[in-house]
């Protein structure tokens, strides 16, 4: 059954499931601009929280900057009508890297932006998922560089959306690979404790009394599940098809994350990176 | 070739997984550590730290009247379309992010350092008297703790104070 759903995909996609790099780039940057998107207009929902007496307060966070020059440019910056026109800014030039593609301007004003965004927010809001935007900016930037520097011969396209795919699937497949290693390394990780532990503290509250989870026998199985995938990431570089069936599972695992933790960036921004292990996957 | 590099790189971060890098800390390390994830989400387990709270009203005799303690740990309800917007969980969950930051911060502080003076105090101690103050609008003085829990599958088994802040009156703005 598995096979007949790999020959499908073969004849579909085009035989042995190689994406093509303005497929792959197209995707990368569509999937890239939604994801981040939705970050914008998360934050500009969240205004409440940045003054008067929300938490993250400008006028005690400055104390941050170490640098009287910068902290009184990014009082300018991050003074509310300024920092919304920001975010709309960014809005601007994701819609153009959706429906035109990314370019040399457009690809450093959200890699700069975004940074300072994630200053505003001492370092980082969502944590992953800020992580993961940046990686995936930087792979754009690092493409759109070699591309203004060597003038966009096609040979040197090619090069830099090489280098750009493998940077993004590099960083996305250390990020299976190294989360699911840590929990390897853990006893309570080992015997399904650790699982419970982490779902009865999330956000949307401790599992109902007879979740299936609170068994014993279904959180070490669901802990070794998900550490083994883990671990499992880097052999997708192996096959293509490995590949698509990996990131199927990983769009089902950051389903479960949002799920059950709420961190529904985390999905949005994983998501943005399978374009690029998908391809680098089919370069053997 | 490209396979053997492959290998040789996750070779190496196994080997850095296992055994301890030291830890570089730094102002501007701290504000652009998105350049260096260490993708290490949801590993260990053991004491978290919970953010405390009450509020007080002022006795005529002098004497302050205090509130329960509050626990100040966020929760939202599950939906499916948050998959799409989901502001206020996210606010809720750099909440609880900031609070780690604090605890954090207070383990690093030397023993003859104010934790008045860091940021993330200051930071709590504003949401704090803010939140008291939308709860218990007669407050007139607020206190918050920093509790360490520690959890096990089914409920929490031990707990200690890290740190209880001064008694502070509400300011006037």
């Amino acid at each position: 059954m598995l096979l007949s759903f790999f020959s499908h995909l073969n004849e579909a996609i085009g035989s042995p499931l190689v994406l093509s790099t303005p497929m792959a780039a197209r995707a990368l940057e569509i999937l890239f601009a939604w994801s981040a998107s939705i970050q914008i207009f998360e934050y500009l929902r969240m205004s409440h929280a940045m003054h008067g007496s929300g938490l993250w307060v400008w006028r005690i966070q400055r104390a941050d900057i170490p640098n009287a020059a910068l902290r009184q440019l990014f009082d300018a910056l991050y003074a509310e009508p300024v920092f919304k026109v920001l975010l709309w800014a960014r809005l601007l030039a994701l819609v153009s890297l959706a429906l035109q593609g990314s370019g040399l301007i457009n690809v450093v004003f959200l890699f700069i932006t975004h940074v300072l965004v994630l200053i505003r927010w001492r370092g980082a809001f969502n944590g992953g998922s800020d992580f993961m935007t940046l990686v995936v900016l930087t792979g754009l930037l690092l493409a759109q560089l070699i591309l203004n520097v060597t003038e966009g011969s096609l040979a040197d396209a090619d090069l830099a959306w090489r280098a750009c795919f493998w940077y993004i699937a590099i960083q996305s497949i250390t990020s299976y690979f190294v989360s699911g290693s840590v929990k390897l390394l853990r006893p309570e990780w080992r015997k399904g404790q650790a699982l419970t532990i982490f779902l009865n503290a999330a956000i949307h509250g401790p599992l109902p009394e007879k979740h299936l989870l609170r068994q014993t026998w279904m959180a070490t199985l669901a802990s070794w599940g998900f550490i083994l995938w883990e671990c499992a990431a880097p052999l997708v570089l192996l096959d293509a098809r490995w590949a698509v069936l990996f990131c199927l599972m990983a769009a089902l695992f950051h389903f479960l994350v949002f799920w059950f933790f709420g961190l529904n960036r985390f999905f949005w921004a994983w998501l943005a990176s399978f374009p690029a292990i998908v391809w680098c996957a089919g370069q053997y | 070739m490209t396979s053997f590099w492959a290998i040789a790189y996750f070779l190496l971060l196994l080997v850095f997984l296992i055994y301890k890098t030291p830890h570089i800390q730094g102002p501007w390390l701290f504000l652009l550590r998105s350049f260096f994830p260490n993708w290490k989400f949801f590993h260990a387990v053991g004491y978290v730290p919970h953010l405390y709270a009450r509020a007080a009203i002022s006795l005529p005799e002098g004497l302050l009247q205090w509130t329960d303690w509050q626990h100040l740990y966020p929760r939202t309800p599950q939906r499916l379309w948050h998959l799409f917007y989901n502001p206020e969980t996210n606010l809720a969950l750099a909440q609880q992010n900031m609070v780690d930051h604090f605890w954090a911060d207070l383990n690093d502080l030397p023993e003859s350092k104010d934790p008045r003076l860091l940021v993330s105090y200051q930071m709590i101690s504003h949401f704090v008297e803010a939140h008291l103050l939308e709860k218990f609008p007669d407050g007139t003085h607020h206190q918050f703790e920093l509790r360490m829990l520690l959890d096990s599958p089914t409920e929490t088994v031990h707990s200690h104070v890290m740190m209880t802040s001064p008694v502070v009156a509400k300011s006037c703005s």
